[in-house]
């Protein structure tokens, strides 16, 4: 656990079990792991601070774990440590790695600098948005905010339209051509629901995934960026928080959202994504004009060989 | 095995490696340099291809024919009757193909009925499906009352054909160009970026291919000299079709989109068949009837064999480009770059 979460370096519930075995399920385990009480009603997200990430991918191995996803990707990729290669229906915890090995002007970098030495590391997830693209456009209404404030795909509603897929501005949300359906991060549900942290979070070794209410880590994620450019990286900055690159369009506040140390596109995210949906009214009117037209246009034809016999 | 992403072409790649420099803030000014993640896509393609093709090309169609031969219908019973009742009995042909397509297109089909759990606005899904149930109950009624008026003598069946038609007609309006508003509504730029424009080209090409299948029809009957009165409208729809056409390719060089197109297979696809075929011969072939007032046979039935393996051709490559354009990950992502930092394309 950093410091700097903590007042003091021990969680207070943590002197409740001061053995190494536990008696069950601890209720409200959540306060215990992430300092933070799950109560339904309240919006909680991730901020992934990829500062401290460590490409150990222990985050996408409990959710593969924790969630019962297949095993999938199993050859390299060739694109350095990640052989995940992207978010889909059966992976929905992505470790990117990009290592910055020259500069500018195609030389070798010869010095290290502070954080991430030159390399570039993150966990890629589903973002949570505000507004949901993907539950815009659903027709069957399986996806839906939860009382958490994530968003959750309902396995036995959704019938595989697909329209999700290609509606997501982050290309997150994949069709399961094993089941029939689309699949994408639940930010443990399931967990939430039993007063756990969600398995990604709890599984970091370094916090570099941290849980809590939304608005708690937004103000961490404000003063964390404050801090790493003191210490030497003007580059860092917030991806998804509120008034930051990936909010835009309509889209709103990532729910999930990021700390990075270079340009969105590095990363492939994009810098203004838009929500779909709000072009949805506009196109469909234009749609109905365009025939109501035509149908003018019929009128006025038919109409002129009757009356010219 | 689920749907791992294809990786890009070597040579992209490669300029991807070149990119990873030192990093840069996203507040910097400069342009965006077409930098991506190992050239991977940053978005997903949908699963769409032949089937949904089929089914903007049958349900559009049908759409467009059954607000026609209204209008036909309304304006003048008797002279039109050959074309109002082509018109009907095609929507209902078309409506008949279109369920089992899209029910097929589903990944789990045993589920379609799911679709009419909810109605939501924000999703021309859920509005397409709840328009193609009414317009499947309103245009078959009225393709049935049609069959009672040509092979009984019931006198009631011409209007209630004429009733049913009403509700045809209106949500017609909608089936022929809600798919456009429909594949718009997504975050791939080749369709994002025609968000405006899409609609209206599916609800002009619904209405042409409409007369076209029309038009062969009657040819084929009895009546064949009624197919002329077509002309006219199948004129002006050509001709809007071909305005349509310039708009959209130069939205796509605007936007920068359009390498999904001009770098692949489709190119050909699109200026032959979706232009070429679909809207500027067609539309050649009628201004040359309306201008000269002579009509042939033979040049007619071209037009619209022409107009109908275009619009087919049209849909086809509408879809495939724009799961080629999710796949290309610097149009996606010069696409979403902010107003501001965007410079000229292509």
């Amino acid at each position: 656990m950093s410091i700097e979460r903590y007042p003091t370096a021990i969680p207070p519930r943590a002197l409740d079990y001061p053995t190494g075995t536990l008696p069950g399920l601890l209720p409200n385990e959540a306060e215990l792991t992430a300092g933070v009480t799950i109560i339904p009603g309240r919006t909680y997200g991730f901020f992934t601070d990829t500062s401290l990430c460590i490409g150990c991918k222990a985050c996408e191995v409990a959710c593969k774990e924790w969630n019962a996803l297949p095993a999938d990707n199993l050859g390299l990729t060739g694109d350095s440590y990640d052989n995940t290669a992207a978010l889909s229906a059966t992976t929905w915890r992505h470790v990117a790695f990009v290592e910055q090995i020259s500069t500018a002007a195609g030389d070798r970098v010869t010095a290290m600098t502070p954080y991430q030495s030159n390399w570039l590391m993150m966990s890629d997830i589903c973002k949570h948005c505000e507004r949901a693209a993907c539950l815009e456009v659903c027709p069957t209404g399986a996806l839906f905010y939860t009382e958490f404030g994530t968003v959750v795909v309902q396995q036995d509603i959704c019938n595989g339209c697909g329209y999700c897929v290609p509606a997501c501005p982050f290309g997150v949300i994949g069709l399961s051509h094993a089941d029939g359906k689309a699949h994408k991060c639940t930010l443990c549900y399931d967990r939430l629901k039993g007063g756990l942290e969600p398995a990604c979070a709890k599984a970091c070794p370094t916090d570099s995934i941290q849980f809590g209410e939304l608005h708690e880590l937004h103000t961490r994620a404000s003063q964390r960026l404050a801090t790493l450019q003191e210490r030497g990286v003007p580059n860092a900055s917030l991806y998804g928080a509120p008034g930051t690159p990936g909010t835009t369009g309509g889209i709103g506040p990532l729910h999930a959202f990021f700390l990075l140390l270079d340009r969105p596109e590095r990363y492939g995210l994009p810098v203004a994504p838009t929500l779909p949906t709000t072009r949805t009214r506009d196109s469909l009117l234009i749609g109905f004009v365009t025939l109501v037209s035509v149908a003018a246009g019929a009128f006025a034809v038919f109409r002129g060989q009757k009356n010219h016999g | 095995m689920d749907d791992h992403q294809p990786r890009a072409p070597y040579g992209r790649r490669r300029r991807d490696r070149e990119m990873q420099s030192r990093p840069d803030s996203p507040r910097s000014s400069r342009q965006y340099r077409g930098e991506s993640y190992y050239g991977r896509p940053a978005i997903r393609p949908s699963h769409w291809g032949w089937m949904i093709a089929g089914y903007y090309f049958v349900g559009g169609l049908s759409g467009g024919a059954q607000v026609i031969v209204t209008v036909a219908d309304l304006v003048d019973p008797i002279g039109n009757r050959a074309i109002v009742r082509a018109g009907r009995y095609l929507s209902l042909a078309g409506l008949l193909a279109s369920t089992p397509l899209l029910i097929a297109d589903l990944h789990t089909p045993k589920r379609f009925a799911n679709m009419l759990r909810i109605v939501r606005p924000t999703s021309p899904m859920s509005m397409g499906t709840w328009t193609l149930s009414i317009f499947s109950l309103a245009a078959g009624l009225t393709a049935f009352a049609q069959l009672l008026d040509d092979t009984t003598d019931t006198p009631a069946a011409t209007t209630i054909a004429r009733i049913c038609s009403i509700p045809a007609a209106l949500s017609g309006l909608m089936m022929a160009s809600y798919t456009g508003a429909l594949t718009a509504t997504t975050s791939v730029p080749l369709w994002a970026s025609l968000s405006h424009i899409l609609p209206t080209l599916f609800g002009l090409a619904s209405s042409a291919s409409a007369i076209a299948a029309i038009t062969l029809v009657i040819e084929a009957g009895d009546e064949p000299e009624a197919a002329a009165k077509l002309e006219p409208l199948a004129l002006l729809i050509g001709a809007a079709e071909v305005v349509t056409h310039a708009m959209i390719i130069k939205t796509w060089q605007q936007k920068g989109v359009t390498g999904a197109i001009t770098t692949t297979h489709l190119n050909p696809a699109h200026k032959v068949g979706m232009v070429g075929l679909g809207a500027l011969l067609p539309t050649a072939i009628h201004l040359l009837h309306n201008l000269s007032g002579r009509r042939s046979r033979e040049t007619a039935i071209s037009a619209a064999v022409a107009t109908l393996v275009g619009i087919f051709i049209e849909r086809v490559v509408i879809i495939f480009g724009g799961n080629e354009s999710a796949r290309r990950p610097t149009d996606y992502l010069q696409f979403t770059q902010p107003e501001a930092a965007k410079g000229s394309q292509e």
